[in-house]
């Protein structure tokens, strides 16, 4: 496979898929592309925001209502942990705990912490707890085989 | 080798439970048939106990292990009353026993978790 990369300024970021036929590899290709342009609607007190998967840090659930945390802001989003885990599984989200799904994307570290529960550390210096039963979890979207 | 560790354990159960279903069907059920299908009823329970404390509680990985620890000792405690495996004065063994095996799970566990870190903070690292 070959990649080529090139700026192109004033136009939206493009993939362009050239196939020599049309198969399973490349089906697969497309939809991981297509699945990295994903968004989602949040609600915010501005009214309703389009944001996309690359500026989700986390996605938690309070008492049964989902917010989106990106680097600065929080939106309300209206859905489910469970669609939401299967929407997103191979775009870098992975569910640290019962409540909180996390984009791996902006992981800058996972630690063990003193009272030995683990933590991982965002790049924006956030911190979330992560449950054990989760960490394979994480190892595996790093092996990039999704979860 | 850990999953040759983990498959071999499979096969054993299966072969033990298959040879001991053909046993059944010419001996009846002996006192070491029922000793083996009373352990994997335990073995059962344990498995659905510590799936549903996995589900329902997020605790720090030591408070985990010393809940599960108390839990499944009443359990085989309570399950070796019924099936008649302790006498009324040696019923604490029930604790050493699961001790062991927890202390051999945790430090496995404690293993596992360090080594899964390690590698995804390497990851992390490549990546920048």
């Amino acid at each position: 496979m070959k990649i080529e990369k090139r700026q192109v300024e004033g136009k939206p970021l493009t993939v362009t898929v050239e196939y020599p036929e049309w198969n399973r590899s490349v089906e697969s290709l497309v939809r991981k592309i297509e699945r990295l342009d994903l968004s989602f609607v949040g609600k915010s007190e501005d009214g309703l925001v389009r944001i996309g998967i690359l500026d989700v840090y986390y996605v938690e659930n309070v008492e049964r209502k989902l917010f989106i945390y990106t680097k600065d802001n929080t939106y309300r989003l209206e859905s489910s942990m469970a669609s939401l885990e299967k929407e997103a599984g191979v775009a870098g989200l992975v569910r640290v705990s019962r409540t909180c799904i996390m984009n791996i994307e902006h992981l800058k570290e996972i630690r063990q912490i003193r009272n030995s529960h683990l933590e991982a550390v965002m790049d924006n210096d956030e911190r979330l707890i992560v449950s054990r039963k989760y960490l394979g979890d994480i190892k595996r979207a790093f092996k990039g085989e999704g979860v | 080798m850990k999953k040759i560790l983990r498959d071999a354990c499979i096969l054993s159960a299966l072969t033990i439970l298959a040879v001991f279903a053909v046993s059944i069907l010419w001996m009846g059920i002996t006192a070491e048939i029922k000793l083996v299908l009373e352990l994997f009823g335990l073995s059962f329970i344990i498995a659905v106990v510590n799936y549903l404390l996995d589900e329902l509680t997020s605790l720090p990985i030591i408070g985990s292990y010393i809940l599960k620890y108390f839990v499944v000792t009443a359990i085989v405690m309570l399950f070796g009353f019924i099936a008649g495996w302790f006498f009324k004065s040696n019923f604490w063994m029930a604790f050493i026993y699961v001790g062991i095996v927890f202390v051999l799970a945790y430090l496995l566990d404690a293993i596992k978790i360090k080594r899964d870190i390690d590698f995804i903070n390497r990851k992390i690292k490549e990546r920048a």
